[in-house]
């Protein structure tokens, strides 16, 4: 199997680039997809690898688009006149202001909810299990709200982003995400092969044992999280450009959207692994999609379904079935002889 | 066999009795709206005014003998989808509309929040939108080139209750400056953008703003504010929330026996405050885009009186309430439309976009002429009064045909 991975990095790699051409109609479905396996595959970082399930990651994910329309709208104009209710003149923006705004925005957005994460994590990460995961959702919520009474950023009322000034902007979105995306995968292969994963590992076996080997728990939490939100920041800092417009609550602080289906994904495809969050996202988004065109008025209940049914049968998901069914896939070697005469031995 | 004829023989006539009127509908063409619209969610009630405006300036179009664009006949069918009030559907929708089912040209959806997801949509495909129910100031600052509304802009639709309530003062022997005024408003771009407009306009004379609130997300329950309202009794009341805001703002006011001097909202026929709450709604300003008593006029519907009348027949629904001014304008967006297309001689979308901009027509809705940015600029707003059970104008003193009641009992 670990002969074949540099072909197959290969070929999945021409797929990323060209699926957009492969699919031309089907471009802003890629990059909802592109979305849905970056912040599964963050959350995993944390949920999955360190054992701390977080349902508030979707605030780095609405921060980072406010943080990118803030830094796109400030560049040109100020941005209490822009959000005005009351209007004004008009905004227009050059192509320079855009680009510059969208390169700033996505490296301010990232930067500013990885600081978010040390910040928020120094205090939710006192909590465990089930607390930190209500902890972190409150985070979220409150966050939503505070920002739908900021006056200065348009309240409930949303933002809006300037258009792409150009023809090809779903490429142009849909490569953002796929480059934030095949970095983010290239990065967690390596980093799962470090010290820092075995720590975080260990964090997650058993908390107390891992302090009491000499592990700081604590900064590996917040740089895991850290490492999480940074990412998300900067995928919700795209989307903020391709949304074209959004509001704090539906949109950007979507906590039973986004915020839920992150996990959802991730328990489909398995935890605790790097391709069952992407191969879970690939799934839901495909799931989604179906139901969302062809079952309306049912996605709701056939979405419950689907978290009932994985959460009983599958509580492992798509990666952890198949371990368990076929471990020589994965380089586990399962000894079928001489097992008896070595545990004899011992 | 018998089963089967059971089913047939209504099918058959059914079918005999559609041939005739599509054999005519098949001289004329169709050309293709797209809309999405709020069908379901918080602000379905307006939605469906909206669509059925929409619906009924298509059908009378099509009785006038359709559009006539360079010699061929045309008429419209529209697409719509629910967007379920949320603004990311919207916007998803649109899309939808636009690179699926390659609609060329679109209808607005209902409220300016809407508006605010779907215009950055069309403009980027370069597609016309002409819509009927997005007010908000901020919809018009951003360049768009796209974006056509028929409505008059948000900020006006209570400016003359400010007025009124400072003429009312003085004769009472009151300064401006002694007039307290409460806001409660719900947290979305249209009600925001009225909020402004009465603060400037109060600001501008000096009133005094003793409470300004945002209405909670699902603007069932403003029991809290009315609180304060009974607290500090200031002397006009403003509340802005569509048509959920202003039921449960009659309501409440009742339950809550809250005595105001003046009392002005957005939405009062939207939401039928006279039918559902009788008595309650009585002496409550309401503002509108538009009133059947108006003297406008136009070839298709004839007066405004007359849209009333021919509505109300058509939708039975509406017959013991008000036609709303939200159904009136979505068949004045279809009415523009309609001129863009006989005026442009040609069905490219490029022409059609000059030919709505440089649209300066009387309908029956009033005068329709857009800005630069794309707002309509010759349309007034009238402020009415509910006087035992009847909407009667009181502002601007033009159009006015009653005396203002004041204060509210």
């Amino acid at each position: 199997m670990t002969r074949f991975m540099p072909v197959i990095h290969v070929l999945l790699l021409t797929l990323v680039i060209t699926a957009p051409f492969l699919l031309p109609d089907y471009r802003s479905s890629l990059s909802a997809l592109w979305i849905l396996i970056i912040v599964a595959l963050t959350w995993d970082l944390t949920g999955g690898q360190m054992g701390y399930n977080s349902l508030g990651n979707i605030f780095f994910y609405g921060t980072g688009m406010y943080v990118a329309a803030i830094i796109t709208i400030g560049i040109a104009y100020d941005v209490g006149e822009y959000t005005d209710a009351a209007g004004g003149g008009i905004f227009a923006f050059t192509p320079t202001q855009y680009f510059m705004g969208f390169g700033f925005g996505l490296i301010g957005a990232g930067l500013f909810c990885a600081a978010c994460a040390i910040i928020i994590g120094s205090v939710t990460f006192s909590l465990r299990g089930p607390y930190f995961a209500i902890g972190t959702l409150g985070v979220a919520i409150a966050a939503g709200e505070l920002v739908s009474n900021w006056e200065w950023v348009g309240g409930g009322q949303g933002i809006s982003m300037p258009n792409y000034p150009g023809e090809q902007e779903r490429l142009f979105t849909y490569y953002s995400f796929a480059t934030v995306g095949v970095v983010l995968y290239i990065f967690l292969r390596w980093l799962y092969t470090t010290r820092f994963a075995a720590a975080m590992n260990a964090i997650r076996d058993d908390e107390e044992k891992a302090e009491a080997m000499g592990i700081h728990t604590l900064r590996y939490k917040l740089v895991a999280w850290a490492i999480a939100a940074f990412f998300v920041g900067i995928v919700g800092a795209i989307e903020a450009f391709q949304a074209l417009h959004f509001e704090p609550l539906e949109t950007a602080y979507q906590t039973i959207n986004l915020g839920i289906f992150m996990v959802v994904c991730v328990l489909l495809g398995g935890k605790g692994t790097l391709w069952g969050p992407i191969i879970g996202a690939i799934m839901f988004h495909v799931f989604k999609e179906i139901t969302w065109n062809y079952f309306l008025g049912w996605q709701w209940v056939a979405l419950g379904a689907l978290i009932v049914v994985t959460v009983v049968y599958f509580q492992d998901g798509l990666m952890g079935w198949l371990m368990s069914k076929k471990p020589e896939w994965f380089g586990i070697r399962v000894e079928t002889r001489d097992t008896s005469t070595a545990e004899a031995a011992e | 066999m018998k089963k089967w004829s059971a089913i047939f023989a209504p099918a058959l006539v059914a079918l005999a009795t559609t041939a005739p009127s599509s054999a005519y509908a098949a001289e004329c063409e169709e050309i293709v709206l797209g809309s999405a619209i709020s069908l379901t969610g918080k602000y379905a009630t307006n939605g469906v005014h909206a669509k059925n405006g929409y619906e009924f300036a298509i059908k009378k179009i099509k009785e006038n003998g359709g559009i006539k664009v360079d010699g061929k006949c045309y008429n419209f069918n529209v697409i719509y989808y629910d967007d379920e009030s949320k603004g990311d559907r919207g916007a998803t929708l649109a899309e939808r509309l636009i690179s699926q089912d390659k609609v060329q040209y679109m209808l607005g959806p209902y409220s300016s929040g809407l508006t605010k997801a779907i215009a950055p949509v069309t403009e980027r495909y370069k597609i016309p939108m002409v819509e009927a129910e997005g007010a908000s100031r901020s919809l018009f600052n951003k360049g768009y080139k796209y974006l056509f509304a028929v409505l008059s802009t948000s900020e006006q639709y209570l400016a003359s209750a400010v007025t009124l309530a400072e003429e009312m003062a003085k004769k009472d022997g009151k300064d401006a400056g002694d007039i307290k005024v409460a806001i409660a408003v719900e947290n979305d771009p249209f009600s925001l953008d009225i909020r402004a407009g009465v603060l400037e306009d109060a600001g501008r004379v000096g009133m005094n703003v003793v409470i300004d609130e945002k209405l909670p997300r699902d603007l069932s329950d403003m029991s809290a504010i009315l609180t304060k309202v009974k607290l500090l009794k200031p002397d006009l009341l403003v509340v802005s929330g569509h048509s959920k805001g202003a039921a449960t703002a009659v309501r409440q006011i009742k339950e809550q026996n809250i005595k105001v001097p003046m009392i002005a909202l957005t939405h009062c026929e939207a939401a039928d405050v006279t039918g559902n709450f009788g008595d309650a709604a009585d002496g409550i300003l309401c503002s509108t885009q538009w009133a059947e008593t108006l003297s406008y006029w136009d070839p298709v519907f004839g007066t405004a009186a007359n849209y009333e009348q021919e509505f109300k027949s058509a939708y039975p629904e509406y017959k013991e309430k008000k036609v709303p001014y939200q159904t009136a304008q979505a068949s004045a967006a279809v009415m523009v439309f309609m001129s863009a297309f006989e005026r442009a001689g040609t069905l490219d979308k490029d022409a059609v976009r000059e030919a709505i901009s440089a649209t300066d027509m009387t309908t029956f809705y009033g005068r329709i002429k857009f800005s630069d940015a794309g707002n309509n600029i010759a349309k007034p707003m009238v402020l009415r009064q509910i006087q035992n059970g009847e909407y009667n104008v009181v502002a601007p003193s033009a159009f006015a045909s009653h005396g203002l009641d004041w204060p509210r009992k």
